[in-house]
This record gives C-alpha cells, sequence and structure tokens, in this order.
C-alpha cells in the first residue's frame, strides 16, 4: 500500500477505536477547548479595546496639543492659541468659509455603573459648534442638540447604556449645579460615544476655566498637515505639537493598552503550555494503550512513518474538534458583552466598548489549537513508530 | 509515613503520565496564583490604606479651587488632628520636547509629610525646606531622569503667570524624598505652598486639595460630612474621604477587568479537574487488582480508600506549592503594567485548599467505584 493509503487505513482505525478510550481522547479536545476559550476572550478583550481607542482615526484629522503634553487632559490651550491654529493653512473649511475644528475642554462626570452601582468617571468633553461637522461618523440619536449658555449636556449612546442616570432628561451634577441631559449621540467605531459632551465655553464658564485642552481641526488633506505643522512651528508664540489623528490615538491610553496585552499574552501561553502537557499525556496514553496494535499493524507490514503519521493526525484531528468547542463556548459565553474599564480620555474615567470576536482572534486561536495538538502528538507518534515490534508483541 | 514507599511508587507506575499531570498542575496553579495575586492585590491596598486620613478634593473634579481660608475652618472641626493644603505646579525643564514635564504638589511639607505615609523624607530635607522658600525635594527618579543633583537651581516653565509677568520659575533643590511603594515610578517635587501662592497671579488664596488627619479612625464618615458641609451650596463643593475609601474607588475603577480575572480562573479550574480527574480514574482503575491484593491480605476498607486519596493528594499539592512559588517570583515582573501582585502566604493556603479539594474530587469516583468492588471481581480482571 502508498504511504497516503496507509495513514489513511491507521487514521480511520484510531479514530474508530475512540469511543473505547473516550475518557483519554477527551482530555486533548476538553484542554484546547478550555485554552481556546479564555485565549479568545483575553485576545478580544486586548484587541477589541485597542480597535476601539484607535476606532475613528481619520488621516485627514490633526489633534493639536500643547508642547510637551501628551494626553488631552493635561496641557491647556489659551483662547489665542485655538484662534491662531484656526487660521493657519492646511484645515479645511466649510461652507460659510469657516475653519473646521472643535477646541475642548476634558473634564470628567461622576456616574453609577448599572451593574453594581459602583462610582466611576465619564469623559466629559466640552465641544466647539463644529464638533459634528469635523466628526461625520457621530450622528444625533435621539432628543436635540445642547444649547450654548444652557447646563446641557449629550450622552454617548455606550455610555448611556452602561451608567445609570444619562437618559433624557435625567440631571447630572456637575459644577455650578445640574445639568440636563437633552439628547443622545452615537455611531463610529471608536471611543467617542463613551463620553458626554456639552458645549465648551458653557463649560468653561461653569467651572471658571480661561484655556482649553485639546483641539482637533479638519484638514484639506491628509497630506496638508505637513503645511500646519510647518505654519504653526515658524510663530515662536505658539508651543503646540500637531499630530495626524491616528498618530494620537495610537499613543493613547498606553497603559491600559499595555496591561490587557501583557495579561492576553502571559495568560495565553501559560495555558497554552498547560494544554500541551496535557495533549502531550492523552497522546501517550492513547499509544501506550495501543501498543500491541500498533506493533500487530507494523508486523504485517504498515510502514513506521504511517503510524506516525495517523497518530499525528489523530492528535490533530482531537485538537482541532477541542478549538471547534472552544470557540462555541466563547462565542456564547460573551461575544456582544459590552464591558466597561479605565481607558477613556482622562486617566481615571471610562471606556465602553463590547466584545466582538474578530476572525482573526478566532484564526489565531485554532491555530494555537493545530499547533498544540502536533507538538502534542510529536513525541507519542515518534515513540509508537520506534518501538520495537518483538518487544512489543511480546509484552502481551 | 510507613505507606509514603508505597503511594510514590504508585505514583511513579506511568512516570510520563504522572510528570506531565504533575506538570499541567504546576503550570495552572501558577496562572492561579498570579490572578489571584492580582486580587489580594487590590485587596491588600484597600485594607492598608489609612482609615485615619482624608482628603478633599472639589467633588466635581476640575472644579474651581477652594479658599485657603477653610484650612482655619477645617482645623476648628471638633476631631481633626492636622491640616494642609495642596495646590498644583506644572512645568516643563529645558527644551519643550515631549516628556519633560515636571510637576510638583505646593504645599507645607512639614505636616504634609506627616499625613502622607507613602512618602518618606530626611529631617534635613524638611529643614533646608523651612529655610528655603524657593527650596525644591525631588524624588531621586525625577533627579535621574534630568541628571538633576542636590544643590542645583533649576528653572521650570510653566502655563501659570508670575507676579512679575514671567513664566519661569527657579527652584533650588534642596534635598530628595521618595515614594515608599513605587519609588521606580516616582516622578515629582514638592515645593512651598507659601512661595507659589505669593508669586502666582491667577487662583491666589486657594487650594486644590486639603489632607486631614482625624483623632478616631471610626469617626471618618462623620468628620468627612462635616467638613463637606463647610462647602455646601458653593461654588466649590467638596467631597471629602478617607484613603481607605478611595483605594476601594481605584480598584472598582478596573470595572469588568476584574471580573474577567474571575471567569479565567473558573475556565483554567474546570479544565484542570476535567485533566488531572482523567488521570486519577486511570491510574486507579489500572490498579484495581492491586488493591484487592491490599484487601485480601487484611487492609480495611477505610485504610485501602485512605491510600487513593492520599496518593492524590501526593500528586497535587506538590506541583501545586511549585506552581504558586513560581507564581510568587514572576510576580515582580508584571509590577509595573499591571501594579501589585501578591502571592501571599494567604494566597498561597487558598490555592492549596483547592489543589487538595480537586484531589478529593478527582478520587472520589474511581474510589467508590474501588470500595464498591469486591475482592474476587477485584482479582478476576487480572
Amino acid at each position: 500500500m502508498a504511504l497516503p493509503a496507509q495513514v489513511l487505513a491507521v487514521t480511520a482505525a484510531n479514530i474508530r477505536s475512540i469511543p473505547q478510550r473516550l475518557g483519554n481522547s477527551l482530555v486533548i479536545v476538553v484542554g484546547v477547548a478550555g485554552v481556546v476559550a479564555v485565549l479568545i476572550l483575553v485576545l478580544t478583550m486586548f484587541v477589541d479595546f485597542r480597535a476601539t481607542i484607535q476606532g475613528d482615526g481619520q488621516p485627514d484629522r490633526a489633534i493639536i496639543l500643547p508642547r510637551g503634553a501628551t494626553t488631552e487632559y493635561e496641557g491647556s490651550l489659551s483662547r489665542e492659541t485655538v484662534a491662531a491654529v484656526m487660521n493657519a493653512p492646511g484645515i479645511e473649511h466649510d461652507q460659510h468659509a469657516q475653519p473646521i475644528g472643535s477646541a475642548e475642554v476634558i473634564l470628567v462626570a461622576p456616574v453609577a455603573r448599572k451593574v453594581d452601582n459602583s462610582d466611576v468617571n465619564v469623559t466629559l468633553r466640552g465641544v466647539g459648534g463644529q464638533y459634528f461637522i469635523m466628526r461625520p461618523e457621530l450622528k444625533l440619536v435621539s432628543g436635540r442638540m445642547f444649547r450654548p449658555g444652557n447646563q446641557e449636556l449629550l450622552a454617548g449612546a455606550s455610555a448611556g447604556a452602561q451608567f445609570a442616570g444619562l437618559d433624557i432628561g435625567n440631571q447630572v451634577r456637575l459644577q455650578d449645579g445640574d445639568w440636563t441631559v437633552v439628547g443622545t449621540f452615537g455611531g463610529g467605531n471608536g471611543s467617542r460615544d463613551s463620553e458626554v459632551i456639552a458645549d465648551a465655553l458653557t463649560v468653561m464658564s461653569a467651572y471658571k476655566l480661561d484655556a482649553f485642552n485639546t483641539m482637533g481641526v479638519m484638514l484639506e488633506s491628509p497630506g496638508a498637515i505637513a503645511s500646519l505643522r510647518e505654519a504653526l512651528s515658524r510663530d515662536p508664540t505658539l508651543q503646540v505639537d500637531v499630530r495626524a489623528e491616528p498618530e494620537y490615538l495610537a499613543t493613547a491610553s498606553a497603559g491600559v493598552n499595555r496591561m490587557l496585552q501583557l495579561v492576553a499574552y502571559s495568560v495565553g501561553s501559560i495555558m497554552a503550555l498547560g494544554a500541551l502537557f496535557a495533549a502531550l499525556n492523552s497522546m501517550t496514553s492513547a499509544v501506550a494503550a495501543r501498543t500491541v496494535e500498533i506493533a500487530t499493524l507494523r508486523a504485517i507490514g504498515f510502514s513506521p512513518s504511517a503510524v506516525a503519521v495517523s497518530v499525528l493526525t489523530e492528535a490533530l484531528l482531537l485538537a482541532l474538534l477541542g478549538a471547534v468547542l472552544g470557540v462555541a463556548v466563547a462565542y456564547l459565553a460573551f461575544n456582544g458583552t459590552t464591558i466597561s474599564t479605565l481607558g477613556g480620555a482622562v486617566w481615571d474615567s471610562q471606556l465602553v466598548y463590547s466584545l466582538s470576536i474578530t476572525r482573526s482572534v478566532t484564526a489565531t486561536a485554532i491555530l494555537l489549537a493545530c499547533t498544540l495538538g502536533l507538538l502534542g502528538g510529536v513525541y507519542p507518534a515518534i515513540r509508537a513508530a520506534r518501538s520495537s515490534i518483538a518487544d512489543a508483541l511480546h509484552e502481551s | 509515613m510507613r505507606f509514603f514507599p508505597l503511594l510514590w511508587a504508585g505514583l511513579w507506575r506511568r512516570p510520563t503520565r504522572s510528570v506531565l499531570t504533575a506538570l499541567c498542575i504546576v503550570t495552572a496553579f501558577l496562572l492561579l496564583g498570579l490572578l489571584e495575586g492580582v486580587n489580594a492585590g487590590f485587596a491588600k491596598a484597600i485594607a492598608e490604606a489609612h482609615r485615619d486620613l482624608l482628603v478633599t478634593r472639589t467633588r466635581v473634579r476640575g472644579g474651581a479651587p477652594m479658599p485657603i481660608a477653610a484650612l482655619a475652618t477645617i482645623q476648628s472641626i471638633p476631631g481633626v488632628r492636622e491640616v494642609t493644603q495642596r495646590a498644583y505646579f506644572m512645568g516643563t525643564y529645558g527644551d519643550p520636547l515631549l516628556k519633560n514635564t515636571v510637576a510638583a504638589l505646593a504645599t507645607d511639607p512639614a505636616v504634609f509629610f506627616q499625613l502622607r505615609p507613602g512618602l518618606v523624607v530626611s529631617k534635613e530635607s524638611l529643614r533646608a525646606m523651612r529655610e528655603n522658600r524657593s527650596g525644591m525635594l525631588a524624588t531621586p527618579a525625577l533627579l535621574q531622569w534630568f541628571g538633576w543633583k542636590v544643590g542645583d537651581a533649576v528653572t521650570l516653565h510653566s502655563q501659570i503667570l508670575k507676579t512679575d509677568g514671567s513664566q519661569d520659575w527657579t527652584f533650588s533643590i534642596v534635598g530628595t524624598c521618595d515614594s515608599v511603594k513605587n519609588p521606580a515610578n516616582a516622578y515629582f517635587g514638592i515645593i512651598n505652598y507659601s512661595y507659589l501662592d505669593e508669586y502666582r497671579v491667577e487662583n491666589r488664596g486657594t487650594a486644590e486639595s486639603f489632607y486631614e488627619r482625624i483623632a478616631d479612625p471610626a469617626k471618618a464618615v462623620a468628620t468627612a460630612a462635616a467638613i463637606d458641609s463647610i462647602f455646601a451650596n458653593s461654588s466649590h463643593e467638596t467631597r471629602t474621604q478617607s484613603d481607605q475609601e478611595r483605594a476601594q474607588f481605584q480598584a472598582k475603577q478596573l470595572g469588568d477587568v476584574q471580573f474577567f480575572t474571575n471567569a479565567i480562573m473558573g475556565a483554567v479550574l474546570f479544565t484542570l479537574a476535567f485533566l488531572t480527574g482523567n488521570t486519577l480514574r486511570q491510574s486507579i482503575h489500572e490498579r484495581i487488582p492491586e488493591f484487592a491484593v491490599l484487601k485480601a491480605v487484611g487492609y480495611s476498607d477505610a485504610r485501602v480508600l485512605s491510600l487513593a486519596y492520599a496518593e492524590a493528594l501526593l500528586l497535587y499539592l506538590p506541583p501545586a506549592a511549585l506552581g504558586l512559588m513560581l507564581a510568587r517570583l514572576a510576580a515582580p515582573l508584571a509590577k509595573e503594567d499591571i501594579g501589585t501582585i501578591i502571592v501571599s502566604p494567604a494566597v498561597a493556603m487558598s490555592g492549596l485548599a483547592c489543589a487538595a479539594l480537586l484531589a478529593f474530587a478527582g478520587a472520589a469516583l474511581p474510589a467508590s467505584r474501588l470500595s464498591r468492588m469486591s475482592i474476587v471481581d477485584a482479582l478476576r480482571r487480572r
């Protein structure tokens, strides 16, 4: 018989005998399923967090921060600086020939999580009148816009879903008394709808602030950032850094991002190591239980490599079964779950995101499962192929 | 102890299987130890935070700072021992490029350090601050970052306008202070509030927070309410919290991440129970005839059962202990990114208890079959 035919025959025989050693075979399946489910969970938390942070970054938008500031909330931009930046070249204009940009103040508003009623902060962003023009992905979902001069808020859809007291008509206690939620907004794939927004100047007068923290502008084209940067660097009174939005967002929330990454990779690799031992254990037992059978096959002319490949194939198939089980568990248990954690625009404000398992995460997990199956099968396969026929048969 | 060689021989009957199972247990408990250590780290931070130290901040963050005159009013509240104010100073050193921001707390250092047990300072440094109004205490990390040394005069450019119209503030570094817990990440300075307040143009006579020590920790809530009532219905309403409340608040900010740590621990335990349960089942099942021989030579049912359970414990406990030990060694590696992970004796004990429980649960099913089997049937299987 040719090798492929031999492999097929031995593998089929192996698989037919699985019911007789079910417990042992299930060890691989359950072990791999556990790793795959946990790995998908931790990777999804990390990948979706990063995707949400960087979600709506557009190369034709620029973020302007005071020089040296690495986050949106820590520095201040005076009204003069904001005016000078708005008049600089490279910025897109609307139909009324006004440059499109939004100078913003970043604060936090205390809210309670719906799940456990614990106190957390959401980002309160005071925005300019052109906020929605600059961010066309965001839309008013219900209610109406806030009116400048009134203490009114718009709540982001994700924030409203996760935290109590952000429905239309609710009052939020901020500086200078209660602010009323008059509408909700949503859209985009990013972190913006984890926030509540209000009119920047109204917020500044209530908080007695005389400077903005950050500003965003819409560029004529992604390439226009060079001329904007050049123009701003020529004016020595302007101490600002200009960054394209995707570039800025890549550095935002680096701390939580790194933490989730570390958790994902360390939890994933420790679990993978454990599952590898389990797979090895399971396949070694499987081979040991069939010493006589394997020796008989070899005695009647099956080649050692056919035996080895069939053991590997069995390990791979069991691991794949485990992977399918793990993926199913992961999907059922938490796909679509909305969670909130640190990661908002301010160091202690919340970012809300929903866990959606991506294809690449699933593929990574399945790939790992296959690797585990193969690695777990290699040593037992070699052992099976190398065993001395005479000794094995003698044992019985 | 007499039975130890018997148990040991049982484990080494199939060395590959026992070693691989043990390695599974080691890795599982390494992970469990680390995850439980994260929870314990939070719990310890909360438990260790002082209940007699209060902090008064504006209720709404970013709100108008509080008038310094309130200091005397707070001091007069019964139960308040010491109180000091803090304002915030931020500036940049040298060329205002990335990462050269210097943050300093403006306060009354003599009182401040008494109220912040997490910070250490020498008597000489405190005296130097008293004698030099424009003095600054810097953490060793900050000194190293900029290559400063004690005795240097440093000029920081700040958004805070000075009365002479400039924005350049010069401080002389007169000593050092440091964070007890996290010196590697402590980048800040301490300056005299009186100096900052005398020369700044805006926000004069205000503070962003007050720190208090109270006589009776049990009255923390009542005292905090009394302090907050001073500022009620003003443009700068406050919220006073004990350090302990604050630590609790900070732990909760991580939100759902903690829920998922528990979910992962559950998944690990379930998988481990299944994997090792299978090993125990096989191991006992294979040796039913041997156990029958023991019974035949006069061992009681209870003794045979306890041998089976003891063997399970011997399989679980040493690898679990090794895993927890590895977790203890690995914990400091994650300090910078995740925070304090504490694999304390309590964490280790609960881990070992967990291992014992798994051992008993895994051995229970095959062992019960063992005890129900008659000697004759068992021997016949040979």
